[in-house]
């Protein structure tokens, strides 16, 4: 895009500039890598990290110190082997032998390899390798055992692969060929990561006795990129959707391409998203093991990217036309909600559920297992985070057990009105004993109360005024004892 | 996967089905007939009418006309079946009852019926109750689960519900009672049960989709809402028969976290769905091919004030219109429910997936229009 289409663009999408403007803004980042006090050898490493990676290396280089470098090493690793893997003009007889012992090779020093075709883009990597294998003899051991133990499977499935020429010719075959096909390329990493996060201390340990929460994260991923990529794929001879799903929607994979099957093709593309979206909530569980905030960002980035990725490609007729990205907009969006905590990354997954549910048709024939599908992480995240509390419609209907709180609050109730009555009596009381000294002090300087009290029985309220007839009211009453 | 252990087979004994001929008690005495995993050495029913939902004779199931709702009219029943497990499904639906035969059929058939186990020395009662004990019908249920609870009769606007709630209320509270200590009851909360031959939820839709109405949408369809084929809440209350067996065996109390007798139990499909969604897939099991283009979306404010218009309206000349507020409220309410207490206690899991369970209960539908047309073609 040329910097006036951009303009424009943007001008015409305020709220992707905010995006990205937040992002470069507001990111800070937990860690942040300090070249000074690295090695020669390392600098090269992350030299050729960024040079391999578009999408890994800024959240690998936020990494906390401690996995910073075995994370870097391993990635740079598996990128080498991939290296190896995907170049066609390496024969097989030379291939195989070098993917299987790839893991003893990472330590063996001073060892490079420049039998790269000249189109390799990663060949710089491969020829300048002695440098990776320097640094990743300095890592801690544990870390190196497993890398070393990842690399040896990574290397032997894909050998098998190398090796299988129906997969070569024919591509995928059946749903569970695809799954270990995705298993060998994405799942062995997420395996390989969450034993280097649990080994570090940043993890739950209880992530290790559920493998399938790890390689759900790789799947994830790996199945997503799948769907997105398909076009650049079969530009590039590839295929990887398997037969067992495109052969229920076209005769031909190539069917999928003429936009007259449009129809058809978007339907097999919808399988393919479903069976991808099943992994979701096992991310979201995987992402509530990890206890540490940089790893977070880095195992949650990539997934909430992939959620969106998953709901941009869905009945989306363009992913076989050409490549499909997600706007920069949208991914800083994505990044400012994926480095902060579970919750708003489960806000990220709901939110795109919501949109690929909305996205569905019942012309669809996976209608209802996709929106079975959405509806499942929408449940899970509920689980996680239940917007009901039993408790609280309990005490609004009066019903259940009142609680300890509850009970004190009654008691207290009863304390407080009990006080209240010892209060007015004692103001009664205090009064009633003024009353009656100021009555007793009267009468002792000769009140006449019982003249009062006569008199206002016989309904006089007021005292007479004339001296005449006050003198009679005393002679009246005291003319008994005269 | 590994598959999921179950119970080891075992013998219920007698079993006596209490509306055992109507829509969900018919599934149970098929189940029940059918199933490897729950056997019975003998299968009652009793209901108020036994001629239709009736299995064929060489499957052995005794039939008893009998009234539920007066001791004297089932007690001799009783005596004779011996039924060591009783399964008491028989109520109105939702939408076919009064008030009056609610109170009268829910909770005084209800107390006839424990007395009855009581008196007979009945061993385990299955009690089907109703997800819609915990919900005021206008509130949502957001992943509800058994903590949530019984909305009391005062905030009950069902009295189908209320009625409900109250006789599960009796069932628990005759769990290992003084009157038959021997006696162990549980309660069974279905949440929408829909199936072949179900004479609410189903044929209504059928209706919406025959009448050409499926282009209005209520509310925003993103109410998540829980619907639970017959067959799977038939397993429900036989798994729950058995656990009260099991513990009917033992010498001792159960743990509380473990214990099944005198517990409420939510049994659905395991599966919630968008509202809209469920009717639009049981459209297009009927056959439809649209998709959402045409569809008019009403949103739930405004679907109300045009229900009570239209209630209003249609109330000065005497009738019921085809929307009303009751509608528009549970067509746009959230109302699902966690059922990890029935998968950890009972061992539950549906048996059949929700597209296969639609399937199912429309070709079903399909089925009997086809052979009512054939009849009146005769």
């Amino acid at each position: 895009m040329g910097l006036l289409s951009q303009l424009l663009y943007y001008s015409f999408h305020p709220n992707q500039l905010r995006s990205i403007l937040q992002w470069k803004l507001w990111h800070e980042p937990v860690h942040t890598r300090d070249p000074a006090k690295e090695s020669a050898t390392l600098k090269e490493c992350f030299k050729y990290l960024n040079m391999t990676s578009r999408s890994f290396s800024a959240v690998i280089q936020e990494l906390n110190p401690e996995l910073l470098v075995p994370v870097a090493l391993f990635y740079l690793i598996l990128r080498g082997l991939d290296t190896i893997e995907d170049d066609m003009t390496i024969p097989l007889e030379k291939k195989e032998p070098l993917l299987r012992d790839f893991y003893n090779i990472i330590e063996k020093d001073g060892w490079t390899f420049n039998g790269n075709g000249p189109n390799e883009k990663d060949r710089d990597l491969l020829v300048h390798f002695d440098a990776i294998i320097t640094e990743f003899k300095l890592v801690k051991p544990a870390y190196q055992a497993i890398i070393k133990d990842i690399t040896k499977k990574m290397g032997d499935g894909m050998a098998d692969y190398a090796n299988n020429a129906e997969h070569n010719i024919n591509g995928v075959n059946t749903v569970e060929d695809y799954e270990l096909y995705c298993h060998y390329v994405a799942g062995l990493v997420g395996d390989g990561l969450t034993r280097l996060f649990v080994e570090g201390g940043f993890a739950n340990p209880a992530l290790l006795k559920r493998p399938e929460l790890a390689e759900a994260m790789g799947q994830f991923l790996q199945k997503t990129n799948i769907i997105r990529d398909i076009k650049e794929d079969i530009d590039d001879k590839r295929r990887f959707w398997p037969k067992e799903i495109w052969s229920k929607h076209v005769d031909k994979f190539e069917d999928l391409f003429d936009p007259k099957n449009l129809d058809a093709a978007l339907a097999c593309s919808s399988e393919m998203v479903l069976n991808s979206l099943r992994h979701a909530d096992e991310c979201l569980f995987y992402m509530a093991g990890i206890k540490d905030q940089s790893v977070f960002n880095f195992v949650a980035i990539p997934q909430s990217m992939a959620i969106a990725t998953l709901e941009l490609v869905f009945r989306n007729p363009k992913i076989f036309e050409r490549n499909v990205k997600i706007t920069k907009g949208d991914a800083c969006e994505l990044m400012t909600l994926s480095t902060q905590n579970l919750r708003s990354v489960c806000e990220v997954f709901q939110r795109y559920a919501r949109r690929i549910h909305k996205k569905n048709t019942p012309k669809d024939p996976n209608f209802l297992q996709i929106s079975m599908a959405c509806a499942k992480i929408e449940q899970f995240i509920e689980s996680l985070y239940p917007t009901q509390d039993p408790k609280a419609l309990s005490l609004m209907h009066g019903t259940g057990e009142p609680d300890e709180r509850q009970k004190k609050d009654k008691k207290a109730k009863e304390e407080s009105a009990s006080e209240i009555f010892y209060l007015l009596l004692a103001v009664v009381g205090t009064l009633l004993v003024i009353s009656s000294l100021m009555v007793g002090a009267a009468w002792i300087a000769g009140a006449r109360f019982d003249i009062a009290i006569s008199e206002l029985t016989n309904g006089k309220f007021f005292p007479p005024t004339d001296p005449a007839s006050i003198s009679a009211v005393v002679r009246q009453h005291d003319h008994g004892e005269l | 996967m590994a598959p999921v252990p179950s119970l080891p087979k075992k013998s219920l004994g007698k079993v006596l089905v209490i509306g055992g001929c109507g829509f969900l008690g018919h599934h149970i005495v098929s189940l029940l007939v059918t199933s490897s995993s729950t056997t019975s050495s003998q299968i009652s029913v009793l209901d108020l009418h036994t001629t239709r939902n009736r299995r064929p004779e060489s499957d052995n199931v005794a039939y008893f006309d009998g009234d539920i709702t007066t001791l004297s009219s089932i007690l001799p029943i009783f005596e004779k079946v011996k039924p060591d497990v009783v399964i008491h499904t028989a109520s109105p639906t939702l939408a076919g009852g009064s008030k009056a035969m609610y109170q009268k059929v829910n909770v005084e058939g209800t107390k006839c019926v424990i007395e009855a186990c009581q008196k007979t020395g009945v061993t385990a009662l299955v009690y089907t109750s109703s997800a819609s004990v915990i919900s005021d019908n206008s509130s949502d249920l957001i992943n509800a689960d058994e903590r949530w609870p019984v909305i009391p009769p005062k905030a009950q606007t069902e009295y189908y519900s209320q009625t409900k709630a109250e006789a599960e209320a009796l069932v628990l509270a005759a769990n290992r009672a003084p009157a038959s200590p021997k006696l162990l009851t549980v309660s069974i909360r279905p949440a929408t049960i829909f199936g072949p031959s179900d004479v609410q939820l189903i044929p209504a839709m059928i209706n919406v989709y025959r009448n050409g109405q499926t282009g209005f949408q209520l509310g925003d369809n993103q109410n998540l809402f829980d619907f639970t084929y017959v067959e799977n809440v038939a397993h429900g209350h036989l798994l729950a028969a058995r656990a009260l067996s099991a513990t009917s065996q033992l010498n001792i109390k159960p743990l509380d976290h473990e214990r099944v007798d005198g517990e409420a139990f939510f049994i659905t499909n395991d599966s919630p769905v968008y509202f809209w969604d469920f009717a639009r897939m049981v459209w297009k099991a009927c056959g439809s091919t649209l998709g959402t283009e045409h569809v008019w979306v009403i949103g739930k404010d405004a679907g109300l004030a045009l229900g009570g218009l239209l209630e209003w309206g249609f109330w000065l000349v005497g009738r019921t219109p085809k929307l009303t507020r009751r509608q528009v409220r549970y067509s746009s309410m959230t109302r699902y429910y966690d059922i990890s207490k029935a998968k950890k206690l009972l061992g539950y899991a549906p048996i059949v997936g929700l597209q296969e369970g639609i399937e199912r209960a429309v070709g079903w539908f399909m089925e009997e229009a086809k052979k009512e047309e054939e009849k009146k073609g005769q």
